[in-house]
């Protein structure tokens, strides 16, 4: 069973009023820059009480037809393993250990930059809520010279709050663009 | 003319010393060395693969590694399994290159040599008109490595002389079935595998897990621990007990440790629901009788385990992997989640939940042994760091074999005395060619 968005429903030509593609671009554009200067007590009240925040594995698998090449059968199912399964009190355990002095995989900081592009939205199935998928290279430094990058793309439901930035996050599939991961850890906030 | 080796024995034993608790730094960076180690430990060890579960059915097949060869593990017509070598015998194309699935046959596709799910040649294309009339195709199928399991989980070794799989496992035996052999039902996986690259050598989180519950009862996990506490409580010292036990095998450089009656540890790992699925169920008790005492049942918490060289496991949190080498100074880790196959599912969904939570790339607490690791191998470039004599003296003095209910050679836990056993079975692997003085 998938939790990604139906591509089809993706492709189809906008109905999105220009104000609320922007509104919701810079929603994320101001999304990253807390993850990119550790405002991660900031960010984490911009997730909603019922958050999941998904990361499934990525699979290498023959197909045997190229319409048969659907997500589904190259990510792994809801009770499989995966790289994150979060509900918000895991998120917020998260954000704790990155505040914390001890969370030696991030103290040194990394210096983070999140680019996050190719904004699509529609109406979500609530009332009030947005489907939105967005791309992001998020590029990791740290210490003296290590560097990581994930590449992939973001599956959120997000809807209008009176939070500062003004939208929550209630579910965040990740999609990223790796098999294995090519990086010795996750500590990162995607 | 041939290069005379930087190693020969009597050099490479003086690597290790376990009696005094010393270890020689090149172990982890020198490249001949690990050359030799593909050779001598890699290619006559026992493999984990990964779980009986992986391959259910009749043609399920799971590609991984024995070190740096890529094998492909077949569930068989006849229920038992086979591991060769997924490399075509023509000109090397790998045989099957996606992670997993479920095969009728494997065709290369390079030049159309297929193979049965037994791994055996069974057609090439144009025989008749292009290979000549000696060409035999039972002569030209990939290799073949033994395969054996334990309690679902499954081995291989390309050695026909190494002992087999039960007398390598010597007596650790009782300290792998704490998470392998809790209920007559056996264990199942949590589907699938997380892969990541670690840039480390591979004995370095080999030896953690074997032997140091110091790194957790210290400094690493600090804030792993923190964060699973409720919102309200602080760290506090006390939390971490000063008590425990380590296990060192007798032969084969198996090591085990753990805490006793601390399922307050357990809940800060994994949380309260599976603390009582472990300590105080009905599924604990059963545990308790099945492995023949309750301290290794429902009173033992917070183990941690290798089997020689690159299986590791966490009973409890239900990790386990194995650490792929990639050279010296890298590593792949493959990563699976194992429960009780007659465990209730929100137990199951719970264990999942936890251990993504906790021992994934992304855990909380196995973020940080990745940090430890590639700061150790990182400094390994150095001319003096790689030939530093390292401390491996801890619980030197405490060595006993006399726990009523711990069965053999046992030291406190916060002990070394396992370490020193994995390194001197990996000295004697390297320099002990015959298993008439190395077997067990």
């Amino acid at each position: 069973m998938s939790s990604t968005f139906d591509l089809n429903k993706l492709l189809e030509t906008s109905k999105i009023d220009p104000v609320l593609q922007q509104e919701i671009e810079q929603f994320y554009y101001r999304e990253a820059l807390l993850l990119d200067n550790s405002g991660f007590e900031e960010w984490s009240k911009l997730l909603g009480e019922d958050l999941r925040y998904f990361m499934p594995i990525r699979r290498n698998v023959l197909f045997s037809s190229r319409s048969k090449a659907d997500a589904v059968s190259r990510i792994s199912a809801d009770d499989e393993f995966a790289h994150f399964d979060d509900d918000i009190v895991a998120m917020r355990g998260r954000v704790r250990k990155l505040l914390s002095d001890y969370s030696w995989s991030e103290n040194p900081a990394s210096r983070t930059r999140h680019i996050v592009s190719n904004v699509i939205i529609n109406e979500g199935n609530e009332n009030g809520s947005y489907q939105v998928c967005s791309n992001f290279l998020l590029y990791r430094n740290r210490l003296e010279h290590q560097v990581d990058m994930w590449a992939g793309q973001r599956q959120d439901i997000i809807k209008r709050s009176d939070n500062r930035l003004g939208f929550e996050i209630s579910k965040r599939t990740i999609l990223l663009d790796q098999s294995t991961l090519i990086s010795n850890n996750l500590s990162v906030i995607f | 003319m041939e290069k005379s080796s930087n190693w020969p024995k009597n050099k490479i034993k003086a690597l290790v010393n376990d009696e005094e608790g010393i270890l020689d730094a090149q172990i982890f960076s020198d490249e001949e060395l690990y050359q030799i180690e593909l050779d001598q430990v890699f290619a006559r060890s026992w493999i984990l693969l990964g779980h009986e579960s992986h391959i259910p059915n009749r043609g399920d097949f799971f590609n991984t590694y024995i070190g740096e060869d890529p094998v492909i593990m077949v569930r068989q017509a006849d229920d038992s399994i086979k591991v060769f070598l997924n490399q075509c015998r023509h000109r090397g194309m790998r045989l099957s290159r996606e992670d997993s699935g479920n095969a009728k046959a494997f065709v290369c596709t390079y030049h159309g040599w297929a193979h049965n799910i037994a791994g055996e040649l069974i057609d090439v294309p144009f025989e008749k008109e292009a290979h000549c009339k000696d060409f035999n195709k039972a002569e030209w199928g990939p290799m073949h490595a033994r395969v054996d399991t334990y309690r679902g989980l499954v081995f291989a070794n390309w050695d026909q002389d190494a002992p087999s799989l039960i007398d390598y496992l010597s007596d650790a035996t009782p300290y792998i079935d704490t998470m392998f052999n809790r209920t007559d039902g056996k264990t199942e996986v949590i589907g699938g595998m997380q892969k990541w690259i670690v840039p480390c050598n591979w004995k370095l989180a080999s030896e953690q897990f074997c032997s140091d519950m110091y790194h957790a009862g210290t400094m690493s996990h600090l804030s792993g621990v923190i964060a699973g506490l409720p919102e309200d409580v602080e760290l506090s010292a006390d939390m971490i007990p000063t008590q425990g036990h380590q296990f060192r095998a007798k032969w084969g450089g198996h090591g085990t440790g753990f805490y006793l009656d601390q399922p307050g540890l357990l809940t800060a790992i994994m949380g309260p629901i599976i603390t009582e699925y472990m300590s105080a169920s009905p599924a604990a008790k059963a545990a308790s009788k099945q492995l023949g005492s309750e301290y290794f049942g429902e009173r033992l918490f917070a183990q941690h385990m290798t089997i020689f060289p690159s299986c590791s496991f966490l009973p409890g949190i239900n990790t386990i992997r194995t650490w792929h080498p990639r050279g010296p100074n890298e590593i792949e880790v493959w990563a699976f989640i194992v429960v009780d196959a007659d465990a209730p599912d929100e137990i199951k969904a719970e264990f999942r939940k936890q251990n993504i939570r906790t021992f994934s790339a992304g855990g909380v607490f196995e973020q940080d042994d990745g940090e430890n690791w590639i700061e150790v191998q990182r400094i390994f470039r150095g001319n003096k760091a790689r030939k530093t004599k390292f401390n491996a003296q801890m619980g030197l003095s405490h060595i006993a074999n006399d726990d009523p209910n711990f069965p053999g050679r046992m030291t406190g836990v916060y002990s070394e005395d396992a370490a020193r056993g994995f390194y001197t079975h990996w000295m004697r692997m390297m320099t002990e060619p015959d298993w008439k003085t190395l077997g067990p």
